[in-house]
């Protein structure tokens, strides 16, 4: 089991996962659905996540998503991840802008 | 359908095979995605057969064993990077490729067009034996001693669907040359064997055990020095016995072969061999003579003949073309055939990804390849690609087919041949992406007539202590760290991969990116003030130690 992500102050978590068809990296939406656009991801406090985390597991065949798990953002719009492999994740690999993911609408 | 050259012929029974395999791996695939199998049961199915979960995708590691491909293979490639992917693949340091960007719905479709042309994925990942590597010049090289493919392909026959060796401990990875000039880092690996021909003329194999990078650097020991032809198979078989029953399986960083060599010693290693060895049925494991002939004759010959100008014609060529003269002298390797030679295409364009080429690329070098060389191409463990066998009087038109798409860049073994593994654009295990930081390295060395002043210096990047490419045994090796969740690099100098093996040394505190690249310009500089005429930078490392080094790196820091 993964380490709990620890939270500075002003940071919010969000769930992130791959998509099992494609592997593609998707955000967890308020609505319990999967996005590919971290823009869409629902912000959640220390407290509020582990429930809304074990419910995204639970569901995660149902879904269509492996491996999920919870990451720091920065409460931004969109919401920007703490580390440098989760920025990578939401926007795509640095090094071919061609593929950069969209992030909102 | 004519032999090819360079690589084994496949007859019924592998083909049937791999179509099983991959009728498998559908039912598999399936299962996974109505939800009979899970994650965790699935996992090492999809391993098992090439296929990785990344950052942003899956990924398909191909075999390419013992990294010789003919053209018909390689356009393959290029039309699943086309077709599959997002236009170009990776070259590995192990002679495979992979395909960043792979539908897991697609694999089985996908591994039905790589078996169309004899390839798979199997045993690219996993505690298996890996895909066997071997010697990039093989066959072609005037330095070499005994062609190692026979041997290689034997090795492929005996690792493959191994079943006693197929939940091994840890990963294992055997690497095979012929020359005495190593040019597989034969001491970098689980087992490393260097071939030479015995008095009587038929080979004798030194072998070495327990290299390997990764978190514990090691340098392989020498087992046996003349291993007979006739006892090759079960030599190997019986360090491979005492490595599956006494190879640690509790701790995952302590499960390669190189660990259990360290922890009892070689001699003690040797020892277990040897009785392993005096229990075995040595008749089953025999290589006769004859199983070597019949394995040598499914590969073709290629039929050298050459014009008796052609050295001339390239002389000529050379001195009336400074640009093209370059090239020769960085980029191709003397043949055994006066009238051939052989060429590096390198993948390391200033500025650009290393290992990196595009479908149209990799189409362009199957073209080449069947216009130059035999319709045979070798993947090399730096990431470059060989034409094994062309015409001296037609190298300066090879040149300038690969001008056109951006493949002649003249910097083998230079400092712009940067070998870089994924690293954090698309490793999940990562802790820095190794890609930018090379790119920003080959830009800074772009220009190629420093680069072949500064001579040969390889640096070598990996974005976490796995070391996938190779920074121990970089002459300058850079390590990706997590400093607080930004990304760092360790500095090494003075490792080696080839005769004189050798794990590179820690210089000093890790730098931010662009401090890493503006401290090996440094380092650069001090090299190019102190050297002595004709040294290289490994030379003058080891004749002034590493100080004056250190201090360039962080004079400024
Ligand atoms: C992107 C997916 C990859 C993953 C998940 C991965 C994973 C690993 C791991 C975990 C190790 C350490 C094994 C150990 O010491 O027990 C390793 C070693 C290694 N990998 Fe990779 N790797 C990847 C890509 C690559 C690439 C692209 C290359 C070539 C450029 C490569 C070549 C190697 C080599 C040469 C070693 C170290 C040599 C040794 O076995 O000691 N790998 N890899
Ligand atoms: S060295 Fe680390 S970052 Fe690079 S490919 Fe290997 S596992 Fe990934």
């Amino acid at each position: 089991m993964k380490r709990p992500v620890r939270l500075e102050p002003g940071q919010k978590l969000v769930l992130t996962a791959n998509r099992l068809l494609d592997g593609r990296t998707v955000w967890w939406r308020e609505d319990g659905a999967w996005d590919l656009r971290i823009g869409y991801a629902v912000l959640l406090d220390a407290d509020g996540a582990e429930a809304e985390l074990s419910r995204a597991v639970e569901e995660a065949q149902r879904e269509g998503v492996v491996g999920v798990y919870d990451t720091a953002v920065l409460p931004v719009v969109p919401p920007e991840p703490v580390t440098v492999r989760e920025k990578i994740r939401a926007h795509g690999p640095t090094v071919h802008p061609e593929f950069a993911v969209e992030t909102a609408q | 359908m004519s032999v090819p050259v360079g690589h084994y012929q496949y007859d019924r029974i592998d083909r049937d095979f791999l179509q099983a395999r991959i009728a498998e791996f559908e039912g598999q695939v399936k299962r996974r995605l109505d939800g009979t199998l899970s994650e965790d049961e699935f996992k090492p199915l999809r391993l098992m057969n090439g296929l990785y979960l990344q950052l942003h995708a899956y990924m398909l590691r191909v075999a390419i064993p013992y990294g010789i491909l003919d053209s018909r293979q390689v356009r393959k490639l290029g039309k699943i990077a086309r077709r599959y992917d997002r236009d170009y693949g990776h070259f590995t340091t192990r002679q495979n490729i992979q395909f960043n960007w792979i539908r897991l719905e697609d694999t089985p479709d996908i591994l039905r067009e790589l078996a169309e042309v004899d390839m798979h994925a199997i045993q690219t990942s996993g505690n298996c034996i890996r895909n066997v590597t071997a010697d990039e010049y093989a066959g072609a090289a005037a330095d070499e001693l005994v062609d190692p493919r026979v041997h290689a392909e034997i090795l492929r026959q005996w690792s493959t669907l191994h079943p006693e060796f197929t939940f091994l401990p840890r990963k294992f990875k055997i690497a095979i040359s012929g020359s005495p000039n190593d040019r597989v880092a034969a001491r970098f690996h689980d087992i490393g064997i260097l071939a030479r021909p015995g008095e009587d003329g038929a080979p004798l194999f030194r072998i070495f055990v327990g290299g390997g990078l990764g978190r514990t650097p090691v340098i392989g020991e020498e087992l046996f020095d003349s291993v007979r032809e006739e006892h090759l198979l079960a030599t190997l078989e019986a360090i491979l016995r005492v490595y599956n029953a006494h190879g640690r399986r509790d701790n995952i960083y302590k499960a390669r072969i190189k660990i259990l060599v360290q922890a009892i010693g070689v001699e003690a290693y040797r020892e277990a061999v040897e009785a392993e060895l005096a229990q075995m049925d040595l008749e089953r494991y025999r290589l006769t003579p004859e199983a070597v002939a019949a394995i040598r004759s499914r590969f073709a010959v290629p039929l050298l003949e050459a014009p008796a100008d052609a050295d001339a014609v390239l002389t000529e060529q050379r001195r009336a073309d400074p640009l093209f003269d370059r090239w020769v002298r960085s980029n191709t390797h003397v043949h055994r055939d006066p009238g051939h030679i052989i060429a590096t295409i390198s993948l390391k364009p200033a500025g650009g990804i290393p290992g990196d080429a595009t479908s149209a690329q990799i189409g362009r070098l199957a073209d080449l390849a069947d216009a130059y060389s035999f319709g045979e191409i070798r993947i090399t463990h730096l990431q470059n690609v060989v034409l094994g066998h062309v015409r001296k009087d037609r190298l300066r038109e090879l040149w300038l087919g690969l001008s056109e798409v951006g493949l002649a860049e003249a910097n083998i073994g230079l400092i712009g041949d940067i070998v870089a593994c994924p690293g954090l654009d698309y490793c999940a295990l990562a802790n820095a992406r190794s890609i930018p930081i090379a790119q920003k390295l080959g830009a800074r060395f772009a220009d190629t007539a420093l680069q072949a002043e500064i001579g040969a210096l390889r640096i070598n990047i990996s974005g976490c202590i796995n070391a996938c490419g190779h920074h121990h045994a970089g002459h300058i090796g850079l390590l990706g760290v997590d400093k607080r969740g930004e990304e760092f690099f360790q500095l090494t100098v003075g490792g080696q991969a080839e005769n004189g093996a050798a794990i590179g040394t820690i210089l000093g505190a890790a730098l931010p990116e662009d401090e890493t690249v503006d401290a090996i310009a440094r380092l650069v500089d001090c090299y190019l003030g102190r050297r002595e005429s004709g040294e290289t930078f490994l030379e003058t490392l080891t004749r002034l130690g590493h100080e004056p080094f250190r201090e360039a790196a962080y004079e400024a820091v």
